[in-house]
């Protein structure tokens, strides 16, 4: 059952969380191989932000096993240094800190979790910077930044540790129409660059071009997974029907 | 007109205005008085009514402050005849009421412990210097203030803490009950928030019991009851054991706005820093602290000049401050007569510390706001 060949970055085996007596995820088994896109969707409150932010512990599951870069996370948090150390985490709401220059959102993890040198760290940073087309920004507090000026931030700000695998949780759900396509054409560059992703999005233009498989997601369990293509061309249940019909006419 | 169909009855109508200026403020001397002060016929009753006082009230404070004021009086016959104020208490016994016992040939140096504190207060109050420097700046003061009033290196003769009076001891108080007091405060807020249940105990309990007592009862458990339990050779001095005391109380209460601050980071804010890597100390330093404390300024001003208004109380235990010298000076008979003029002074003293404290908590708030602002 567990495929072993694939080189797989995240492998989940059988998760289950709760929250109280709460089933937030049910029996999820799910992998995402090196370079290849992965994108979650679903109804509000079907437990994608859970899921994700197992991956890196930000939240702990109790049953099942999780491996991130070949590294177990257990379900009593031992391995989570090591799993944080490979992930880079986008969130929905950006989190940039508010009181540090863009400059420094971006070497605060290096220098003090990694130890790196401030002046490398600086010069990398401006690299990744340049990357996500804000170098000129670098000196500016995040308050001064748009909603995808600041989501391009946090990516380049999430890249620094050179993940092997990136996370994003609705990235651009809080975005103005016209700033999503700027951080997307971001993410499509990480994506073309070889970058394992793990995405959860309703952008359904994006997950056409770019995802590999496409996970639906419901009531805390996977109901469907396939390549974009054939979800879009024949969906299997009514619960993701459903789902599709309500997205596809936003 | 009606753009509308007849189904509906709303409407806007396009605009042709060009971009103009806005329309002239009423401006000059009249238009100030008007707005300020005369706007409702209630506000002008009140004008009146204050500048009747006023015109009553000034010319007799005058008279008595200035006008027929003693200024120099040494042996205080002067002053009993004259209509004024007798300042000559001050000229008299400044000495004392700033020293205190402070040995008389050794005060030089207690006027230096001033000074310092006044130059880095200045110094802190502005722009001008980075947030690091400060706290170095201000751990190199309180250093150098202990060495100044302690003596005991070469150049400079050993006085013993008993023999500490006066505004400079005023000042060792306050500095040592902010600077060990607010690091209390983080580490009990931060304990009120923790994960594990004993610690979170612990800190409910020393904040709600310290909180529910009174300033002196501190002091006077901090002073009087503890050297019972504690063996005579453990038995430290009276100053340290009043500074403990008001390092406890000052901590419970500033741990409580630490926490509001706390509160007011959002979730999202230590999740992201976690991501990154960081671990519990270096994402609370990095992270939540800086935001949390800068929230929260104003309010722990407020604990902050409270603290210095504090230290009268250590009088209760034997100490004299400025207002413990003030009143010991006015044992003299041939002064006792014109307390009024020296607490006056005093009053004024206070006044402006703790003006020049707030007009400080002021500052900052401006700077952190036009930062938020961007
Ligand atoms: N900390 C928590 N405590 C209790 N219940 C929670 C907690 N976090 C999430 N839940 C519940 O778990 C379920 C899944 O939540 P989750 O945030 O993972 O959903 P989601 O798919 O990300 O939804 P959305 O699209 O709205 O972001 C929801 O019913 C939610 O109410
Ligand atoms: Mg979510």
């Amino acid at each position: 059952m567990t495929p072993v060949t694939r080189d797989l970055v995240v492998e989940l085996v059988h998760v289950g969380k709760w929250y109280g007596a709460f089933h937030a995820l049910r029996d999820v088994s799910l992998g995402v191989a090196r370079g290849e896109t992965v994108a979650i969707c679903g109804p509000s409150g079907s437990g994608k932000s859970t899921l994700i932010r197992c991956v890196n512990g930000l939240e702990r599951h109790q049953e099942g096993e999780i491996r991130v870069a070949g590294t177990a996370l257990g379900s009593d948090g031992s391995g989570v240094e090591e799993v944080r150390r490979r992930t880079g985490m986008v969130f929905q709401s950006f989190n940039l800190f508010p009181h540090l220059s863009v400059l420094d959102n971006l070497t605060l993890g290096p220098i003090y979790a990694a130890g790196e040198a401030a002046d490398r760290a600086g010069r990398r940073a401006l690299a990744l910077l340049d990357r996500v087309g804000i170098a000129d920004q670098a000196a500016k507090f995040p308050g001064q930044l748009s909603g995808g000026q600041q989501q391009r931030v946090a990516i380049a700000r999430a890249l620094m540790r050179e993940p092997e695998v990136m996370l994003f949780d609705e990235p651009t759900s809080s975005l103005d129409p016209e700033r999503v396509q700027e951080v997307l054409a971001v993410m499509e560059e990480l994506a073309a660059g070889g970058m394992t992703m793990l995405v959860v999005t309703h952008e359904m233009g994006f997950i056409r071009r770019i995802a590999d498989l496409v996970v639906f997601m419901d009531q805390g369990e996977v109901v469907e997974a396939a390549p974009p293509a054939l979800f879009f061309a024949q969906t299997h249940t009514e619960r993701a029907r459903a789902f599709l019909g309500r997205v596809m006419h936003l | 007109m009606a753009t509308g169909t007849a189904a509906c009855r709303s409407f806007a109508i396009a605009g042709t205005g060009a971009i103009r200026p806005p329309p002239p403020a009423r401006r000059g001397t009249l238009g100030w008085l008007r707005a300020n002060l005369f706007a409702t016929p209630l506000d002008g009753a009140v004008t009146l009514a204050l500048a009747a006082a006023i015109a009553w009230l000034a010319p007799k404070a005058l008279a008595w402050a200035v006008l027929d004021a003693v200024w120099w009086a040494p042996d205080g016959r002067a002053c009993r005849d004259a209509a004024g104020a007798c300042w000559a208490v001050i000229t008299e016994k400044h000495r004392l009421i700033l020293f205190g016992t402070y040995p008389y040939a050794e005060q030089w140096r207690g006027a230096l412990v001033v000074l310092l504190f006044v130059a880095m207060l200045a110094a802190s109050a502005g722009p001008w210097l980075a947030a690091r420097a400060k706290l170095w700046g201000w751990a190199a003061t309180a250093l150098a203030i202990l060495v100044l009033m302690l003596g005991g290196v070469p150049g400079l003769e050993p006085v013993g803490t008993h023999l500490w009076g006066g505004l400079p001891l005023t000042i060792v108080i306050f500095i040592g009950t902010v600077a060990g007091g607010m690091p209390l405060a983080v580490l009990l807020a931060l304990a009120r928030q923790s994960e594990l249940p004993i610690l979170r105990a612990l800190a409910v309990g020393v904040i709600e019991v310290v909180r529910g007592l009174p300033l002196l009862a501190v002091l006077f458990v901090a002073s009087l009851i503890f050297p019972l339990f504690v063996p005579v050779e453990l038995q430290i001095d009276k100053l340290l054991r009043a500074e403990i005391g008001m390092i406890i109380f000052f901590g419970a209460y500033a741990a409580e706005i630490v926490r509001g601050g706390l509160q007011a980071v959002a979730a999202g804010q230590r999740e992201a820093a976690a991501a990154l890597g960081l671990g519990y100390w270096p994402r609370t330093r990095l992270v939540v602290l800086p935001q949390a404390l800068a929230t929260v300024v104003p309010p722990l001003l407020g604990d902050v000049i409270r603290a210095f208004k504090n230290t009268t109380y250590v009088a209760i235990l034997g100490l004299f401050d400025v207002l413990g010298a003030t009143k010991v000076a006015l044992d003299d008979p041939a002064w006792s007569r014109h307390a009024a003029e020296a607490y006056l002074f005093i009053f004024l003293l206070y006044l402006v510390f703790c003006l020049a404290f707030s007009r400080w908590g002021m500052a900052v708030e401006r700077r952190l706001a036009r930062r938020r602002r961007g």
